[in-house]
C-alpha cells in the first residue's frame, strides 16, 4: 500500500516545519510506508552530538513514531550501556532493538494526529540535555523530566 | 417423551428450494435438532447456515411427486431402520406445494412407541420476518444499507444483535479477538461460544435474529490490516466504532473521512462510570481528532477491560502490579445505554431520507457529541446527586455538548477540504 494523498500532504508538512527547525533532519526513503525515516544530528548545550532516527509509522500520523539515537553508543554515568539497561522507566527508555536505545517521548495514550515531528524532536532534545545533567549528577533522568500522566 | 403434540420449525426457503429440485430421488436426509424432551425440534432440509443448538435427531424429508402423492409407508420403514438404541425420535419432513402453488410442510415423530403428527411451523421469508417492525422501521430500506461495526465485545456485540432486530441486511464485522471466559458477563455470546472468534460468533448471533442477513467478517487487527479495512470503510453506508484504542479510532477516522462515510464512535470510561458517544458527518461537524484534541475527554480515561488492551497504550517498562490495577470493568448494564445510544443514532443515521417513525430523532439529536454518566465517581464525582432537580447535570442522562470543527485540527481542519481527499 503507498501513501494515501493526505499522508503525501503530511509528510510535507512535517518536511517543511522540521526544515525550520531542525534543518539538519531530512526524510529518508519516503517510497515505501514502513520503511521511511526521518534522520538527523542535535547538539546538546554542551556542544556534542547525537544522531536521531524517527521512524516514519505506516499510519502517519495516527500512531506514536519510534524514535531511536544511533550514536554514540550511550552509557549511563557509572558506564554501563543504556542498550544494556534495556525498558527503564527511570531513564525514559523503551526496549531497544538492533542494539540501539530508543526514547520513550509519548505513550499512546497521549498521542494524538495533531503532534508533529518536531514536536517529538523537542522532547528528544530534553531527553538529551537530562542526559547530560544525568552523567553529571547520576541522578536519573526522570528527575529532570517528569512522567506524563498515565 | 411429553404427550403433547410436537412442534417442528422449518425454514421456508430451505422447502421452497426443494421443490424445485427435478431429480428423481425424492428422500434425503436432512437434519433436526430436538429440545424440551423431544416436544420441540427445528429441521432442516440442509445443514444450517448457523451454529444449531439443540439434541441432534435424524431426519428424512420426502419431496412429493408431480401428482402432491408420497409413499408413506415405504418412508415410515425408511425412518424406523434408523431409529437407534439412544431413544432419539427420527423428524419425517414431507414437503409438497398445495392448490395455489405455495409450499407445504407436514412432520411426524417417528419413535419406537410409534409415530405421531406434529405441528408444523415456517420461519417464513425475509419479507415476513419483521413485520412488527412495519410503521416504526422501513425494514425494507434498512435491507439493503450495509454497516461496517469495528470491535464485537461489550459494546459493539449488542449493537450488532440490535441492527440485526431492526432489519439491517448487510453487515461486515472486524475484530481479531477470541471470547475468552473474563468476556462472557459483558458479551452477548455465552460460554458455547468461549475460544471463537468474536465476529464468528457475532455472526451466528445475527443470523439467528435474521438468518437472511449477509455477514462477512474480517479478524484482523485494524492497525495491521489498513488496506483491506480501508475497501471495507469504502463499501459500508455506515461505520460503527467500538475498538478499544485510539489508534485504530484515528485511523478509522481518516478513512470515514476520505469515503465520506458517517461514523459513530462509542466507549466507557474507568470502571464504566460513564461513557460518551460521537457522531462524524464528514466535513460537516467535528471529526474524532477535533474531540480528542478538544479537551472535551480530558480527565475521562478510557475503561481498560482486559490485559492486551492496557500493554497496547502504556510503555513496556510499566510495572505488571500498575497494568493489573488500571483493568477495572464495569457492569454489562453500564456498556447497555452506551450501545443503546449508538443503535439509535445508527437508525438515524440508516433511515434518513426515508419517512419513518424514529425520524423526529434525527430532529433531536442536534448534537454531535453526548456524554453518559452511571454513577457519581470518576469523572462525574463532583456531581449532585439526581434528587428531583432538572437544571442540573445527573447521572442516567444524556447530555449534548455543541462542539464545532476544529480550524486547526490536523486531519479535517480548514487547510484540508472534503475535494482534496475524495
Amino acid at each position: 500500500m503507498a501513501w494515501s494523498s493526505q499522508q503525501s500532504a503530511r509528510l510535507r508538512l512535517e518536511t517543511d516545519i522540521l526544515s525550520r527547525y531542525f534543518p539538519t533532519f531530512s526524510l529518508r526513503d519516503s517510497i515505501i510506508p514502513g520503511h521511511a525515516v526521518v534522520e538527523g544530528t542535535m547538539r546538546s548545550n554542551a556542544g556534542h552530538e547525537y544522531v536521531i532516527r524517527l521512524h516514519v509509522p505506516a499510519d502517519l500520523p495516527n500512531s506514536v513514531p519510534v524514535v531511536e539515537i544511533i550514536s554514540p553508543i550511550l552509557k549511563d554515568r557509572f558506564g554501563h550501556s543504556l542498550v544494556d539497561l534495556g525498558t527503564s522507566y527511570s531513564m525514559h527508555l523503551l526496549k531497544p532493538e538492533n542494539g540501539v536505545v530508543r526514547i520513550c517521548h509519548y505513550s499512546a495514550s497521549h498521542w494524538s494526529p495533531n503532534v508533529t515531528f518536531t514536536k517529538v524532536l523537542l522532547k528528544i532534545r530534553a531527553w538529551i540535555e537530562a542526559y547530560e545533567g544525568h552523567l553529571d549528577s547520576g541522578f536519573p533522568i526522570d528527575h529532570y523530566l517528569p512522567h506524563m500522566q498515565a | 417423551m411429553s404427550s403433547m403434540t410436537a412442534l417442528v420449525y422449518v425454514l421456508e426457503e430451505q422447502v421452497r428450494d426443494l421443490l424445485r429440485e427435478k431429480g428423481s430421488s425424492r428422500l434425503i436426509d436432512g437434519t433436526a435438532y430436538g429440545f424440551d424432551d423431544w416436544t420441540v425440534f427445528h429441521a432442516y432440509t440442509e445443514q444450517p447456515f448457523t451454529t444449531p443448538s439443540g439434541y441432534v435427531c435424524t431426519c428424512i424429508v420426502v419431496r412429493s411427486d408431480a401428482m402432491g402423492l408420497v409413499d408413506e409407508e415405504k418412508t415410515l420403514a425408511e425412518a424406523r431402520h434408523r431409529l437407534d438404541s439412544d431413544e432419539r425420535p427420527v423428524i419425517v419432513l414431507i414437503a409438497s406445494s398445495d392448490a395455489t402453488g405455495s409450499p407445504s410442510c407436514r412432520a411426524l415423530v417417528v419413535t419406537r412407541a410409534g409415530v405421531t403428527g406434529a405441528d408444523t411451523r415456517f420461519v417464513p421469508r425475509r419479507s415476513e420476518l419483521y413485520t412488527r417492525n412495519t410503521g416504526l422501521l422501513e425494514t425494507s430500506a434498512l435491507a439493503a444499507k450495509r454497516v461496517l461495526i469495528v470491535g464485537l465485545g461489550s459494546g459493539g456485540s449488542p449493537i450488532a444483535l440490535e441492527l440485526a432486530r431492526a432489519g439491517v441486511g448487510h453487515f461486515t464485522l472486524i475484530d481479531f479477538d477470541r471470547l475468552e471466559l473474563g468476556n462472557i458477563s459483558r458479551h452477548v455470546c455465552g460460554v458455547n461460544d468461549l475460544g471463537r472468534f468474536k465476529t464468528l460468533a457475532v455472526r451466528d448471533q445475527i443470523l439467528q435474529k435474521n438468518p437472511y442477513a449477509q455477514v462477512s467478517t474480517m479478524e484482523v487487527n485494524v492497525n495491521q490490516a489498513l488496506s483491506q479495512v480501508d475497501e471495507a470503510v469504502a463499501g459500508c453506508d455506515l461505520l460503527i466504532v467500538a475498538s478499544d484504542n485510539d489508534q485504530s479510532r484515528f485511523n478509522l477516522n481518516q478513512m470515514s473521512l476520505n469515503y465520506n462515510k458517517v461514523a459513530l464512535y462509542g466507549r466507557a470510561i474507568t470502571r464504566a462510570a460513564g461513557g460518551d458517544v460521537l457522531r462524524v458527518r464528514p466535513w460537516k461537524g467535528p471529526c474524532y481528532n477535533c474531540i480528542f484534541s478538544s479537551g472535551l475527554v480530558d480527565g475521562r480515561e478510557e475503561e481498560m477491560s482486559q490485559k492486551r488492551q492496557a500493554l497496547s497504550v502504556l510503555p513496556a517498562y510499566v510495572e505488571e502490579d500498575k497494568i493489573n490495577s488500571m483493568i477495572q470493568v464495569g457492569l454489562s448494564s453500564d456498556i447497555a445505554p452506551i450501545a443503546n445510544m449508538m443503535t439509535k443514532m445508527a437508525l438515524v443515521e440508516l433511515s434518513r431520507g426515508i419517512e419513518t417513525g424514529i425520524s423526529t430523532v434525527d430532529e433531536d439529536l442536534a448534537s454531535d457529541f453526548y456524554v453518559w454518566a452511571n454513577r457519581r465517581e470518576e469523572a462525574y464525582g463532583n456531581w449532585p446527586r439526581m434528587g428531583f432537580k432538572w437544571t442540573h447535570p445527573s447521572i442516567l442522562r444524556w447530555y449534548g455538548a455543541r462542539v464545532d470543527r476544529d480550524p486547526n485540527c490536523m486531519v479535517c481542519g480548514s487547510h484540508i477540504t472534503e475535494d482534496s481527499v475524495i
